[in-house]
């Protein structure tokens, strides 16, 4: 093994060159640039630690890594030569061992059957299971992993189990180089606790750990150096001992600019929206949001910041009427919701902007046209005898465009071929166009240009003068600033005290990486 | 206007077209000439109009159970069983009106033809409530539920539907007074054609000028969004599908009334399946469909001419028919199979790892 046990935070042994270098990796997406030159070095025996918001581009720079992506320029070097990977087995075969966000365990097979399909080498044809569980176990102890029952099925076993075994499958081919995306996101404090041994384990034996994240707490906690990114950018590299927490959350967060805040004129004191206890439960059986509880009033802009993942798309979900929660109520104007279905939370006027717009707001194949009629209220106003009235919903159509300066080949042209400002001109124009009681309005300008954002917010704030009730659910911190009157930070499915603007983003972004403020 | 026309059509004229060229080479490599079996083909087709008639006669039944599956592929149910509910339809019409004598004519066919329709329409909701209540894929229940159908079929012919006189496994003929009355006899270009054709009007019009069909369209595109949107994607399935069995029901009650006159076990070459052809050829919109119906009941009927002239064996056809839809899907961008939307499947993939 190389390295001394127990490498030194950040310590760079001289002469020799970084286990994992680099340099000027730039990568871009339809014309975003999600990896805008990334200079970085991570050297054996050290947990490193890569921070930043949603899209600031550190999982890109980890598919890049893991061979998944290729980037369009720029160069990686292991222990000084340069290497390419064009697949995710390249990138293995050269050391490099990825423990996704996204478990990628086969959950019909059992513990030793999933561990088979990384142990074994590919070529060979016969399945040795003997073999499985003998280097299974030597493994697991090498690096002090609880080995979970071998014979157990994947789909019973905790998420913390899981998660082991994922590790365990990454450490297969003994790399130089373990990459974690966001490993303690599903874990118990008492699972992320075992996970840090773990990791200080692989360190003791040379490895180098890097650890992608957005919690400041566990930065501070484990990683020897830390990384921020921010919009495909590396902004900083520092051991973690010398940097504090706000530090780092600034950095996250971005310079902290002066906010034009639209002022609210407090005309209306009415509560529109009024949302009690909610509680929900993901996917996994994980507690989502927990005894949520808020209220907003006609006219009203409140802004929900946090990280995605932190019970965002539960409480967008139970608005919008897609989700039953577990317990609690949504009242609006004082009518108790009796059903949890779109339809039921349309006819209540609650509108909706859902955070992906091509998946959840738009039928891409579909026209312009028929786009602005996707809503069962709009469908109902020009509905005659079950047929459409064409000529009507044509003018509404047209009525919209004009209002909202939508731009496009022509009205029956598919809305798939037009920019994604103008795809959310679209369901802004639409949701907006029944007037509803409240708008719930999911990262409404994620991915957008300066123009289209502006445009957007433009119709928050008109549509909240109006006396709608406004619920901003955002990752942005500048939009949160910019629009909201009151703002919560919603941080593991809870929901933080109302804090009135103007508020410090460091603050905010202590808020969000789960630090109390 | 012209410009989306043409996206639409141009992939399956290709498509015709490299079958075809395809076809003629496995002809050349058997031994026999293209051209010439092409133009007894042709002829066999057009060169008379008894063969007009003719193709008439093979497209309606295709046409019928096209739209069956039109209607159901537009809504993004993946009705695959139109051949099992064409047969519930013709066994309907087989059973009831060998049992209807004296009934006004006109009134008696319309019953029966509603007959075959609701038993086309019943035999699909066994699979749309499977999919509603059991989360159970339409395609593999469909699929299932043709041979249940034949099986079914093939029970009632031998026992309790067998012919009272004959020994045949088949069931009586049908009281002629329930006979699709024939346009120009003696040609047999029947009354189901022009049936058949105000049907894909209907369908038109459900499809792009009602609300229905507009939320259909939407459920079948993004069933995220129209559920997002407030539509009932749910009631739409059920209803989509239901329609499709009964398009195709009415396709076999037609076939029955029209031509057979009665049911036995090998009623159908296979309409239910090639219609799943006939519907993508189509480009799945109900213009499309009856110009696909019609190629095909064109191949069907000039096969046996190319045979005789050619010597060529009119399976031919079927090589023809299933390369059109090879190429097709081939040509084709657009998946015809369903995406799942896994609730987090989009989150940290690859493509999506910026946002």
């Amino acid at each position: 093994m190389l390295g001394a046990t127990g490498a030194s935070a950040g310590s760079i042994v001289s002469g020799m060159p970084p286990r994992l270098a680099v340099t000027g990796v730039r990568k871009r997406f339809n014309g975003v640039e999600a990896l805008a030159g990334v200079d970085v070095e991570f050297h054996a025996g050290e947990i490193h630690a890569v921070l930043g918001e949603n899209g600031a581009g550190k999982s890109t720079l980890m598919y890049v890594l893991g061979g998944f992506l290729s980037p369009d320029s720029g160069r990686i070097c292991i222990d000084g030569s340069a290497v390419a990977f064009a697949t995710p087995q390249a990138a293995r075969a050269a050391g490099i061992g990825m423990v996704h966000q996204h478990f990628t365990l086969v959950e019909a097979l059992t513990v030793a059957e999933n561990l088979a399909l990384s142990l074994l080498p590919q070529a060979e044809w016969r399945l040795d299971m003997g073999r499985v569980v003998t280097d299974a176990t030597v493994l697991a102890r090498r690096v002090g992993l609880e080995l979970s029952p071998l014979d157990a099925p994947v789909a019973e076993l905790p998420v913390g189990a899981r998660q082991r075994l994922e590790i365990l499958k990454a450490l297969a081919g003994t790399p130089r180089v373990m990459i974690l995306d966001e490993p303690t996101a599903v874990l118990t404090p008492l699972e992320v606790g075992q996970l840090f041994t773990i990791l200080r384990e692989l360190r003791a034996q040379g490895c180098v750990v890097i650890f992608i994240t957005h919690k400041l707490r566990e930065v501070v906690e484990v990683a020897d150096r830390v990384t921020v990114m921010r919009r495909g950018r590396v902004v900083l590299t520092q051991p973690s001992t010398a940097v504090t927490e706000s530090v780092l959350a600034e950095q996250m967060v971005g310079d902290v600019v002066p906010v034009t805040r639209r002022v609210h004129d407090p005309v209306h004191h009415e509560v529109v929206l009024r949302v009690a206890q909610l509680r929900a439960v993901d996917a996994r059986g994980v507690e989502a949001l927990t005894d949520l509880s808020f209220t907003v009033d006609a006219g009203e802009i409140l802004g929900i910041a946090g990280v995605d993942g932190n019970g965002q798309r539960e409480l967008f979900e139970i608005l919008s009427g897609v989700r039953r929660p577990q317990h609690g109520s949504v009242e609006v104007g004082g009518q108790r919701l009796g059903e949890f279905t779109p339809r039921a939370a349309l006819s209540a006027g609650i509108g909706h902007i859902p955070p992906d717009r091509q998946r959840d707001g738009l039928v891409l194949p579909m026209s312009v046209h028929e786009n602005c009629l996707l809503h069962c209220g709009v469908l109902a106003r020009f509905s005659r005898h079950g047929f459409l009235r064409r000529t009507d919903a044509r003018h509404f159509t047209a009525e919209l465009v004009r209002r909202y300066g939508i731009r496009m080949p022509a009205i029956d042209a598919p809305v798939r071929l037009l920019s994604g400002g103008n795809q959310q001109r679209v369901v802004v124009a639409r949701e907006l166009a029944q007037q509803p009681r409240v708008l719930v309005a999911s990262n409404p300008t994620r991915g957008l240009d300066i123009a289209a954002s502006a445009a957007v917010a433009e119709a928050l704030v008109d549509i909240a003068q109006r006396g709608c009730a406004v619920v901003l659910i955002s990752t942005d911190l500048d939009e949160i600033l910019d629009l909201s009157d009151r703002i919560h930070v919603l941080s593991r499915g809870r929901l933080s005290p109302p804090l009135q603007p103007p508020v410090e983003r460091e603050r905010l972004g202590l808020l969000m990486g789960g630090s109390a403020g | 206007m012209v410009q989306r026309v043409a996206r639409q059509v141009v992939p399956s004229l290709l498509a015709v077209a490299a079958a075809l060229a395809t076809s003629a080479v496995l002809i050349a490599l058997s031994g026999g000439d293209p051209v010439t079996a092409f133009q007894a083909m042709l002829s066999g087709a057009f060169g008379s109009l008894d063969s007009l008639s003719e193709v008439a006669v093979k497209a309606c039944p295709l046409l019928l159970a096209g739209l069956a599956v039109a209607v159901s592929f537009q809504a993004g149910v993946w009705n695959i069983g139109a051949e099992g509910q064409l047969l519930m339809g013709a066994l309907a019409m087989a059973a009831i009106g060998s049992r209807l004598g004296a009934f006004p004519g006109w009134l008696g066919l319309a019953a029966c033809l509603v007959a075959a329709a609701l038993l086309g329409a019943a035999w699909a909701a066994i699979a749309a409530q499977l999919r509603l209540r059991r989360g159970v894929n339409e395609v593999i229940s469909t699929i299932m539920l043709n041979f249940i159908a034949l099986g079914v079929i093939s029970y009632l012919v031998q026992g309790p539907l067998m012919e009272a006189g004959g020994n045949y496994p088949q069931t009586d003929a049908i009281a002629p007074a329930l006979w699709m009355p024939r346009l120009f006899p003696p040609l047999r270009l029947h009354l189901g054609l022009l049936l058949a054709l105000a049907t894909a009007a209907g369908v038109y019009v459900l499809l792009y000028l009602t609300v229905a069909g507009y939320e259909m369209r939407a459920a079948g595109l993004n069933p995220n969004a129209a559920r997002l949107a407030g539509i009932d994607v749910d009631r739409r399935v059920l209803f989509a599908l239901m329609l499709s069995g009964a398009l195709a029901g009415l396709a076999g009650g037609v076939e029955v009334s029209a031509i057979t006159h009665r049911l036995y076990e090998r009623f159908s070459p296979g309409w239910g399946f090639t219609a799943i052809a006939v519907g993508l050829l189509g480009r799945l919109s109900p213009a499309g469909v009856v110009v696909a119906a019609v190629f095909f009941g064109a191949l069907d009927a000039g096969s046996n001419a190319m045979q005789r002239a050619a010597g060529v064996s009119s399976v031919l056809v079927s090589v023809i028919q299933a390369t059109v839809i090879l190429f097709l899907v081939a040509f084709e961008r657009r998946r015809w199979w369903p995406e799942y939307h896994g609730t987090d499947a989009t989150v940290g993939s690859p493509t999506t790892g910026r946002s």
